[in-house]
Parts: structure tokens; C-alpha cells; sequence
């Protein structure tokens, strides 16, 4: 193997970008084809695939950096750069379905009423479910960064421990989002109203499973010795992504069950 | 279900029939034999425990990272061998033959319906 003159990682050549990308134009014409036709088949190969593109690709960059050393300090600045570049797009994400929501709320429609919450609409009491649920994620913010400083400090014990922490909390909160969910007095259907709570909360729950999961892996991860005390870049990642879920839930939170009751 | 008042608190708690408050000093008839004890099952050795991930299981990056560093010129994503081909092979196949599904499809849907 030629030694390379410089410290950045040149990868070996994979066809994760290729069934990733044929699970993308699957998963899209299926859901064309289910809307319209009414069969899923299209759908569900393109998840499978999709589920064992994500599965391969993660584990061959885990064997990249762990395993085969590739993540220098170079290397590792760049990943960091993509994540924070990521997370930002994901924020640009949820700006628009804020932005969709102050628009129709700060000024009513007349068919709404001229109020918000609009007429025949009873909104979710901020302070039951919602409030807890608040707690559950600030308190799982924290325990993460515990989780950090006992990686950081090479706490073997503490740093497990506080990890699953994080993670059942996370779970704890999609239960109990789930549980509002199927009790709620309104649907998606309920115009306006309806369609900016469950498509905003929506996707924020959706995010709070992938941040779970991401947690999961880099629990997984800890318990067979992945991260060293100075080099855990992959739970950075995962913790920065869980901090931008508690705080997207605490603009959700503000604006839609608080102001928007 | 017997009741006494709890030392310090003084609330309501459950207790055995001899420990029982009675406030005129009657003692109904006591069960002539307490129900077993069952105490939970004795604390596991931590060598011994089965779920317990805080020790378990020796540290095997050492050895993942000689056989990844192997220098074989095989890809990282077939380098363990057998689980990766197969693993592959599945994911191709469902790629192939799912590109061409949906080209059918899509060739299929895109015909006129005429009414």
C-alpha cells in the first residue's frame, strides 16, 4: 500500500452511496404508488434498503476510525464541520414549519374565526403532559453532558450509566408524546391548527427517535470500548444532535402549546 | 392485611399480624405459620452476572483493529468476510432488483387511463 503524503482519509470505494441513493428513488415512488395505487411493496423495499444502507455505511466508517485509525485530527475536524453544517440544515428544516405556524397564527383567518386557537378548538393544557415533557428533556440534556464528562474522564461506570439514562429518558418522552398523541381532542385534519401542531411536533418526535438511536449506538459503542477519553467524536455528534432536539422542543414548547393556547 | 402506624412518620403501613396495631389490645387469631419469606434472589458474583454491561466482556478493539489493518486490499466493507459478503450481496440484489421494480412500476403507472 503506497503511504499517503498528507493526513486525510482516503476511503476505500463503497456501494452504500449507490443503494442509498436506489433506496431514495424507491422510497419516493412508493409512496406514489401507495397514494395512488394503494400497494406498499415499493415503499417497504425502499425502507429495507434504506435501514440496511444506514446499518452498513455507520458500521464500515466505525471500522474506518476505530479500527483501522483513518480519523486523524485533520480528518476529525472535517466530520465535525459536517455535523455542525448538518444540524444547521436541520434547523433551516424546522424554521419552516414555524414559519408556517406564526403565519396562519399571528393573524387568524376569518374562517378560523379571527382567533387562535381557532374556533372548536381545544388545545393541549401546556402544563400537563407537555410540561413533563419538557422536564424529561431538559433533565436528559443534562444527564448527556454528565455522560460526556465521565467519558472525558475515562469513568467507565458513571459514563454507562448516565448514557442509558439519556437514552430512557429520550424513550420516556416519545412514550408519553405517543400517549398525547392518540388522546389528543384534535387531528391533523383539523385545519390549520391541526396541521401545524402534528406536522411540527412530528417531525420533532421523529427526530427524538433518531437521536435516541444515535444514543443507543454510542451506548453500544461505550460498552465495547469504542471511545477513548480523548477521542469520542462520534458521541460529540450524537450529543449535539440530542441538545438541537431539546432545543427545538423548547421553541415547540414557547410557541405552539404555550403562546398558541 | 394488617396495619401498623410506621415509627418516625406515624403513617398507615402494611405489617406482619404481630406488629400489628390494636388499639384495645385484642390480638385476632394470629395465622398459625407467616407466609414464606422470599427474599430476591442472592446478589450474582459480577464475574457471574449476565446483563450487567459495566464490566462485561473484555476489551476487543485490539483485535478488531489487527484484523482491519490486515493488509489484504480488501475493501472495509467485505473485510470480516462472510457476515459482510452476505450482508452485501442481500443489500445489491434488493438494490438491483428494486431499481427495476420500479422502473416497471413507474412504466406501468405512467400509461393513460382511458375511461
Amino acid at each position: 500500500m503506497a503511504h499517503q503524503a498528507h493526513a486525510y482519509h482516503m476511503v476505500d470505494p463503497s456501494p452504500w452511496p449507490l443503494t442509498g441513493a436506489i433506496s431514495a428513488l424507491l422510497m419516493t415512488s412508493g409512496l406514489a404508488t401507495w397514494w395512488h395505487y394503494k400497494t406498499t411493496t415499493l415503499l417497504f423495499l425502499g425502507t429495507t434498503l434504506l435501514l440496511l444502507t444506514m446499518f452498513q455505511w455507520w458500521r464500515d466508517i466505525i471500522r474506518e476510525s476505530t479500527f483501522q485509525g483513518h480519523h486523524s485530527t485533520p480528518v476529525q475536524k472535517g466530520l465535525r464541520y459536517g455535523m455542525v453544517l448538518f444540524i444547521t440544515s436541520e434547523v433551516f428544516f424546522f424554521i419552516g414549519f414555524f414559519w408556517a405556524f406564526y403565519h396562519s397564527s399571528l393573524a387568524p383567518a376569518i374562517e378560523l374565526g379571527g382567533l387562535w386557537p381557532p374556533t372548536g378548538i381545544t388545545p393541549l393544557d401546556p402544563f400537563e403532559v407537555p410540561l413533563l415533557n419538557t422536564a424529561v428533556l431538559l433533565a436528559s440534556g443534562v444527564t448527556v453532558t454528565w455522560a460526556h464528562h465521565t467519558i472525558m474522564e475515562g469513568a467507565r461506570k458513571p459514563a454507562l450509566q448516565s448514557l442509558t439514562l439519556t437514552v430512557l429518558l429520550g424513550l420516556y418522552f416519545t412514550a408519553l408524546q405517543a400517549m398525547e398523541y392518540y388522546e389528543a381532542p384534535f387531528t391533523l385534519a383539523d385545519g390549520v391548527y391541526g396541521c401545524t401542531f402534528f406536522v411540527a411536533t412530528g417531525f420533532h418526535g421523529l427526530h427524538v427517535i433518531i437521536g435516541t438511536t444515535f444514543l443507543m449506538v454510542c451506548l453500544l459503542r461505550h460498552t465495547h470500548y469504542h471511545f477513548t477519553s480523548n477521542h469520542h467524536f462520534g458521541f460529540e455528534a450524537g450529543a449535539w444532535y440530542w441538545h438541537f432536539v431539546d432545543v427545538v422542543w423548547l421553541f415547540l414548547y414557547i410557541s405552539i402549546y404555550w403562546w398558541g393556547s | 392485611m394488617y396495619y401498623k402506624f410506621s415509627d418516625f412518620t406515624q403513617k398507615l403501613t402494611g405489617s406482619a399480624p404481630l406488629a400489628a396495631y390494636s388499639p384495645q389490645g385484642l390480638r385476632l387469631g394470629v395465622p398459625a405459620e407467616s407466609p414464606a419469606m422470599i427474599f430476591a434472589t442472592p446478589t450474582k458474583l459480577v464475574s457471574e452476572a449476565q446483563a450487567t454491561v459495566e464490566y462485561l466482556g473484555a476489551n476487543k478493539v485490539p483485535d478488531f483493529q489487527r484484523l482491519f489493518q490486515a493488509s489484504d486490499s480488501i475493501p472495509v466493507h467485505l473485510k470480516r468476510g462472510l457476515p459482510d459478503r452476505l450482508l452485501y450481496r442481500t443489500t445489491m440484489a434488493l438494490t438491483l432488483g428494486g431499481a427495476l421494480y420500479c422502473l416497471v412500476a413507474l412504466y406501468i403507472t405512467a400509461q393513460p387511463r382511458n375511461k
